[in-house]
């Protein structure tokens, strides 16, 4: 799946997380976190399998974490990348 | 979710298509020492009981006019009418945004997502919602690097190019190893942003040490234009030059290496008289810990005795006076001027 332009899913609410994506050459993944010291490696690894999940090999990910939990956060994720994938026939399994 | 969050209604409002919600919206603002700046074009408001309690305001991509009641602060409805904000604002397109803040207010405004990019120190701040964005522009412009020990900076709008910009930067290139010019992007002028970019290319085209960038977000921009929550208009003017020309000291000059900002003398225009005298103290002064850039202010140049501008350039453009705009402009923009004058008029 190709990000082929800017778009944002989720809120900044407590237990939520907003995430942006937008297009870029590369992969690249930027977390900030209310609980970076203590989930950051596992928000980080949660991002990337559903990235992975989505076969997303190029964007900009950014996100803004205010402690959601791994299914909210694969949830904005996809949502996000949806979005700015710009396409309409998903394939459901890969949203599992 | 809190229980009383299930009693907020929020909603988006365009100031011109409803004034009597936007009086709601002014007494508010009035109530945290805000005034309402005319630029919005949209508000996100949060009614709760029918009263305005929360609003923040949207100018393309700068975050303005944010205000809570007093009596609902940390409840989190600052949060909600944050993801409110910048869910319109994606809808509409905008991503990339600004906001100024008082410095106190700094920490709510992390909560948004954004974070400090200038401070002009106990006045405001301009944040921007990526941590990332400035960095990446300047890596960007650290490609562009030429060696030399005297870099110059110029920074143009050039509506349109004319032989006193072309002296300024003739000027600049011979006393300078290289010149980097910066053209405003700001499509706020008669001329596009392209078309200003062509004639400048153009005019500058046989000056081999130069660098001619396209303009950005962090240059004399809509964005770099705060003024809304300050009280004292002198400090308005004051704050918006500070925030321009601290960008430059401290991201865009280092990533370059300009040692030197040019500029013309201005004689006419106020504002443009008071960014240069600011222009003085935010780059030269030791206001940053960035370091100094020497502020090089070259006279106007004047031909048969009229100093040569823009400003006088359109103003002849108006009466159709190709005659005495020849002798202020270079062929290249004379050539533009005689054959695209009805579309600029009809633009303006």
């Amino acid at each position: 799946m190709k990000i082929v332009k800017e778009a944002i899913a989720g809120t900044l609410e407590s237990s939520d997380l907003l995430v942006k994506v937008a297009p870029s050459d590369t992969r690249e993944i930027v977390i900030k976190s209310e609980v970076f010291k203590q989930f950051g490696k596992q928000i980080a690894r949660v991002v990337e399998e559903t990235l992975d999940q989505l076969s997303v090999k190029a964007g900009s990910v950014v996100i803004e974490d205010k402690g959601a939990l791994d299914c909210v956060i694969r949830a904005r994720v996809q949502a996000a990348t949806l979005r700015g994938s710009g396409s309409e026939d998903l394939d459901w399994r890969r949203l599992s | 979710m809190n229980a009383a969050g299930d009693f907020y209604d929020f909603h988006s409002v365009r100031p011109h298509e409803a004034p009597h919600e936007i009086e709601d919206v002014e007494r508010l603002l009035a109530a945290n020492n805000l005034e309402l700046d005319s630029q919005i074009e949209i508000f996100v408001v949060c009614r709760q009981q029918g009263t305005v309690v929360a609003c923040a305001g949207l100018d393309h991509c700068t975050i303005k006019c944010v205000a809570v009641a007093e009596h609902l602060r940390g409840e989190a409805l600052s949060l909600r009418l944050g993801s409110e904000v910048v869910s319109l604002a994606a809808e509409r397109g905008q991503f990339h945004l600004f906001l100024y803040s008082p410095p106190h207010n700094q920490s709510l405004f992390r909560g948004w997502g954004f974070y400090p990019l200038v401070e002009v120190p106990r006045q405001i701040v301009l944040m921007e919602n990526s941590t990332v964005a400035i960095q990446r522009y300047c890596d960007r412009l650290r490609e562009q690097r030429r060696p030399g020990a005297t870099i110059g900076g110029i920074v143009l709008n050039a509506n349109p190019f004319t032989l006193g910009h072309r002296y300024l930067v003739e000027q600049a290139a011979t006393a300078c190893d290289w010149i980097h010019l910066f053209l405003v992007r700001e499509d706020a002028s008669s001329i596009s942003y392209a078309d200003r970019f062509a004639l400048v290319a153009a005019g500058v085209k046989d000056i081999d040490n130069l660098t001619l960038h396209q303009g950005s977000d962090y240059i004399i921009s809509r964005a770099t234009f705060p003024g809304y929550f300050l009280k004292d208009k002198a400090l308005v003017d004051h704050s918006w030059a500070a925030i321009d020309l601290l960008l430059f000291r401290e991201y865009i000059a280092p990533a370059l290496g300009i040692t030197h900002r040019y500029v013309g003398t201005e004689p006419f225009d106020l504002v443009t008289n008071s960014y240069n005298s600011e222009m003085r103290h935010w780059l030269q002064q030791p206001a940053s810990p960035a370091p100094p850039i020497k502020v090089v202010e070259v006279p106007r140049v004047s031909i048969h005795g009229t100093p040569v501008s823009a400003t006088e350039v359109r103003r002849l453009l108006a009466h159709r006076n190709f005659k005495a705009i020849e002798e202020l402009v270079p062929a290249t923009t004379m050539k533009f001027l005689e054959q695209d004058y009805p579309q600029i008029v009809q633009g303006a």
